[in-house]
C-alpha cells in the first residue's frame, strides 16, 4: 500500500461575515425572482421548502406590499433625519403607523429628536411606504381586551394583535 | 433581520449533478450544504444569493468527484439584540410563549421577559398568558395563533 495523501476536500471559509444588511423587502424581491408566489402551485418553481417559508413569512409583514419606487421614495425622504443606518433599516421594515412605534425603534428617540420631528417622521412612513398588507388603514388602537375577543374566534383578524404593540408602550 | 455573508468553500461535486450546466450544478450542491442550517456567528442561511467566482475542478487522486473553491454570497437570518419581530404563538406554558416565524421556531419568551405583571393562567382545556396593564384590569391575552410583535432582549444563541 503506497503512502495516500488525504487532500482536505471541505474547507469553508467566511470571507466577509457581514457583506452587507438586506431590507425585508429585498430579500422577499429576491424571492420573488426566484419564483415564488402565492399560488398554490407550488413544485414547478425552483424555491425550496425552506425558502418559501421565509417568503410566507415576509409577505405578510410591511414588505409584502412595498415595492422599489416606495422603498427608494421612503429613502430620500428618511436622508433628511438624523437616523442611523440600522434605524433607517427597522423603520422600513416594521413601518411605525404612530410616533409610540417610533419610540421603540429609534434609541433616545426622546433625547435626539423633539416631538414635531418624530411627527414628520411617522408622516413621511405613512406618505412613502404603502400599508401592510391585510391592513386598509392604519391601526388606531383603544382598549386591547375589545381586539383579543374577536382573535378567539376569527384567525383571520389575527393582524389585529399587532395593535397591541401599542399597548405595551403606552 | 437578514444579512449578506460572503463565503468561500471547497467542496467535492457529486458526480450525478454534472450533467447539469456547471453554475447550476453548484448552486444546487450549495443548497443541499447550506440551506436551512444555521451557521456559528453568521445565523441561520436562508439562500443562496449569488456565485461570485467558480475555480478548480481538478479531480484529486483517489478521488470520485471533481473539487470546487466556490465563493458566495449567503441571505443570512441574524437578529440582534432589541430587534422588533412580529412571530406566532406556537406554544405557552407555565415557563413562558414559544413563537414561531414559519422558518425559525426557537423564539421563546421566558417568564421574566414577559412584560409585568403577566400571570399564566390554565384552566378547562385553554391555556393563555394574560397581561394586566394599566389601572382598571385590562387584559391581554396572549392564546394560540395569536400575532403579538416582540422585542428581543437577549442574545439569541450562537450555535452551530
Amino acid at each position: 500500500m503506497s503512502l495516500v495523501r488525504f487532500y482536505l476536500l471541505l474547507e469553508m471559509k467566511i470571507l466577509e461575515e457581514n457583506a452587507g444588511a438586506l431590507t425585508n423587502f429585498e430579500v422577499l424581491d429576491f424571492l420573488r425572482a426566484k419564483g415564488a408566489s402565492k399560488d398554490p402551485s407550488r413544485v414547478l418553481a425552483k424555491v425550496a421548502m425552506s425558502e418559501y417559508k421565509v417568503y410566507d413569512y415576509l409577505v405578510k409583514t410591511p414588505a409584502g406590499s412595498q415595492t422599489r419606487e416606495s422603498v427608494k421614495e421612503y429613502f430620500t425622504a428618511i436622508k433628511q433625519h438624523d437616523l442611523s443606518e440600522a434605524e433607517v433599516l427597522n423603520v422600513l421594515n416594521i413601518r411605525p403607523a404612530s410616533e409610540v412605534e417610533i419610540y421603540h425603534i429609534i434609541e433616545d428617540c426622546e433625547e435626539r429628536f423633539p416631538d414635531e420631528e418624530v411627527t414628520e417622521i411617522v408622516e413621511k412612513v405613512g406618505n412613502t411606504l404603502p400599508a401592510p398588507p391585510d391592513k386598509a388603514t392604519p391601526e388606531e388602537i383603544t382598549k386591547g381586551d375589545e381586539e383579543t375577543e374577536t382573535q378567539k374566534h376569527d384567525e383571520i383578524s389575527q393582524d389585529q394583535t399587532e395593535d397591541g404593540e401599542q399597548m405595551d408602550t403606552s | 433581520m437578514f444579512y449578506l455573508s460572503k463565503i468561500e468553500h471547497k467542496f467535492a461535486l457529486p458526480p450525478h449533478l454534472l450533467a447539469r450546466p456547471i453554475r447550476e450544478a453548484i448552486q444546487s450542491e450549495l443548497e443541499r450544504l447550506f440551506l436551512d442550517k444555521v451557521i456559528q456567528k453568521l445565523g441561520l442561511c436562508i439562500s443562496v444569493y449569488d456565485i461570485t467566482s467558480i475555480e478548480g475542478g481538478s479531480i484529486f487522486p483517489g478521488a470520485g468527484a471533481p473539487t470546487y473553491q466556490v465563493v458566495f454570497n449567503l441571505i443570512m437570518f441574524r437578529p440582534f439584540p432589541g430587534e422588533i419581530i412580529s412571530a406566532k404563538v406556537m406554544s405557552l406554558d407555565a415557563d413562558g410563549v414559544r413563537l414561531s416565524l414559519g422558518f425559525f421556531e426557537d423564539i421563546y419568551i421566558p417568564t421574566h421577559h414577559m412584560p409585568y405583571p403577566s400571570y399564566y393562567i390554565s384552566k378547562n382545556n385553554t391555556r393563555k398568558w394574560t397581561w394586566e396593564y394599566g389601572e382598571e384590569t385590562d387584559e391581554f391575552n396572549i392564546e394560540i395563533s395569536n400575532e403579538i410583535p416582540s422585542s428581543k432582549c437577549e442574545l439569541p444563541n450562537d450555535s452551530s
